[in-house]
């Protein structure tokens, strides 16, 4: 999966699952505020991640996911060989 | 009238949470669909008599232990309870019986005399039982920012840990035994889970001299005596959100509940369907409580005994045909395990009522998965039967001539579950809690939604002991930890 697809990916997917318009994602935006999460939702967007790209992302790296940018870094890296 | 409170379903946790609220002076009412409260406590009648439809038996009400004090504050110490036997549970695997004793030091014990090179083994399992017991109310506790329970607890696979604490294959399936009363499931059982499924049974294990229903209605009576409100027969269809809040309930006969906060005892995924539009329940949230995975359902065996044909035991046995206590339900043939446990008599020593339970995966259910209790067809018929001979044939292995002192037998599967209990998949113990996942499968009693909280057997534990301890986690949400810890605390 290229860079490009995993972005239009993610875009679409987190706009659908949370209900925001995928033009505020902007490479540098900040995930949590841009989705409007919290401790909850937090966990929710970790489950999509993980149910879209059996990814796991344990609280330790989630805290230096910022961006939208640190997003696809981070998935782009974990994929599944 | 608009209620401080809506519950709805009327399962253990519904009726406890209401129970708590009711009492500290909040107006509360409770929905229930069905013709009874209990949930899955409820029983149903078959003849003249009445049969429990998931309660045996609950561990740790004796003084100081783990459940007394909330079972005090809930008025259920006044039920007639009943001490089990010294050897509470026994575990047959083939040919051998081995005995759990109550007391963490006879436990040990009794099991090191089996199996003697494992009594340090046994030793630091008890040790960690009587911690998970001791820290089960840490988040309660306003002195403590956090639980002293260490996370890994939850981290960590209940079958790893036994497997690196005991090196006699058996032993692991005889400690694993008993826990026909959650998933034992290699793939994801938490530890957590596994300790706390065990460990008051272990304190001290107790039989009520009645059903389960006499639970439900203890709790009903003293709701409505507090000026609550249980309604049977409303079946909720909607819960309504205005401006980010949910404000009324609307059932299938078209009556509207208004409120200002509501609780659901109702599976989440189905609580969350009941909410049509709103502005604070996104779809991620509805994706992962839709997309979790259910624990196994229960296929029972009610049995009426004829009179006087078989003494009553003051125990519960588990019968096993092989060493495969943590996977011969995910095996093809005849049923390798179940859990026997009888009725107290009302008088005299024969017993009337014997139930024979068995996991039974949703793959044998599936294709009357459209089909309404009483119309499932014969085919159905023929397969329940076959299974509840099975298991009858493991019941005459620990009690000889068993199925010649049968009178009537009465077999619900997880599709009878399902109907009764709105459980998806008929799954026995909700949500199946994964130690590579806790974060995502334990729930939180909050939601997205503000004034709307969850309970009950999916969110953090299962079972009457875990029920009531998430029930007592959602209340603190709602008035606050201190004043349920010291609820506690004055009861204690």
């Amino acid at each position: 999966m290229t860079r490009e697809e995993i972005v239009e990916k993610v875009n679409s997917l987190l706009s659908e699952e949370f209900e925001v318009e995928a033009e505020a994602f902007t490479p540098e935006a900040n995930v949590k505020e841009t989705l409007s999460l919290d401790s909850l939702s937090l966990v929710d967007l970790v489950a999509i991640i993980q149910q879209t790209y059996k990814i796991k992302i344990p609280v330790s790296d989630l805290r230096e996911i910022k961006t939208f940018n640190n997003l696809y870094d981070y998935i782009e890296s974990h994929l599944p060989a | 009238m608009k209620y401080d409170i809506v519950v709805v379903g009327s399962g253990l946790g519904g009726l406890e949470c209401a129970h708590i609220l009711s009492r500290f002076g909040k107006s509360v009412l409770v929905l229930e669909k069905g013709s009874q409260p209990g949930g899955c406590i409820q029983s149903y009648r078959r003849g003249r008599m009445l049969f429990d439809t998931g309660f045996h038996y609950v561990g740790g009400l004796g003084e100081g232990q783990s459940l007394h004090a909330a079972f005090k504050s809930l008025g259920l110490l006044r039920l007639p309870w009943v001490q089990l036997d010294r050897t509470f549970d026994r575990v047959t695997i083939g040919a051998h019986t081995f005995s759990f004793h109550q007391g963490y030091d006879v436990f040990v014990e009794a099991l090191a005399a089996d199996f003697p090179q494992e009594l340090d083994g046994l030793k630091s399992y008890a040790n960690l039982l009587r911690t998970v017991e001791e820290h089960q109310l840490d988040v309660l506790n306003p002195s403590l920012s956090e639980t002293l329970l260490p996370a890994e607890l939850f981290e960590k696979s209940a079958f790893q840990y036994l497997e690196e604490t005991f090196h006699d294959e058996m032993l692991i399936n005889v400690l694993s035994g008993t826990s026909l009363k959650m998933e034992l499931r290699r793939e994801s059982l938490p530890l957590f889970t596994f300790l706390h499924g065990n460990s008051s049974f272990i304190e001290s294990s107790w039989r009520l001299q009645g059903d389960g229903s006499l639970i439900a209605a203890s709790l009903a009576n003293d709701i409505q005596a507090y000026g609550g409100k249980v309604v049977c027969h409303a079946e909720v269809q909607e819960l309504v959100e205005k401006d980010g809040r949910l404000v009324q309930a609307i059932c299938a006969d078209g009556t509207v509940y208004e409120g200002d906060l509501f609780i659901s005892d109702v599976h989440p995924a189905v609580t969350c369907s009941w909410i049509k539009q709103s502005q604070k329940l996104r779809k991620a949230y509805r994706t992962r409580v839709s997309g979790q995975e259910n624990t196994f359902g229960m296929l029972t065996v009610s049995l009426v005994m004829k009179p006087q044909t078989l003494k009553y035991f003051n125990y519960n046995r588990y019968v096993y045909r092989h060493p495969d206590v943590w996977t011969f339900y995910q095996k093809d043939g005849p049923v390798g395990g179940i859990l026997m446990a009888c009725r107290m008599p009302e008088d005299g020593e024969y017993v009337r009522q014997v139930d024979l339970l068995t996991p039974m995966r949703w793959s044998e259910c599936e294709p009357w998965s459209d089909t309404r209790v009483g119309r499932r067809g014969d085919a159905y018929k023929e397969m329940k039967e076959r299974r509840a001979d099975e298991c009858i044939a493991l019941a005459e292995t620990v009690v000889p001539c068993f199925r010649e002192m049968i009178s009537a037998r009465y077999v619900s599967t997880p599709l009878t579950y399902r109907d009764y209990t709105s459980t998806p998949q008929g799954s026995a113990y909700g949500m199946r809690k994964d130690f590579r996942n806790p974060m995502q499968t334990v729930l939180s009693p909050r939601t997205p939604i503000p004034n709307l909280y969850l309970t009950g057997q999916n969110l953090v534990l299962h079972g009457l002991h875990g029920v009531t301890m998430t029930s007592l986690f959602t209340c603190a949400e709602i008035v606050g930890k201190e004043r349920i810890w010291n609820m506690l605390r004055d009861e204690a």
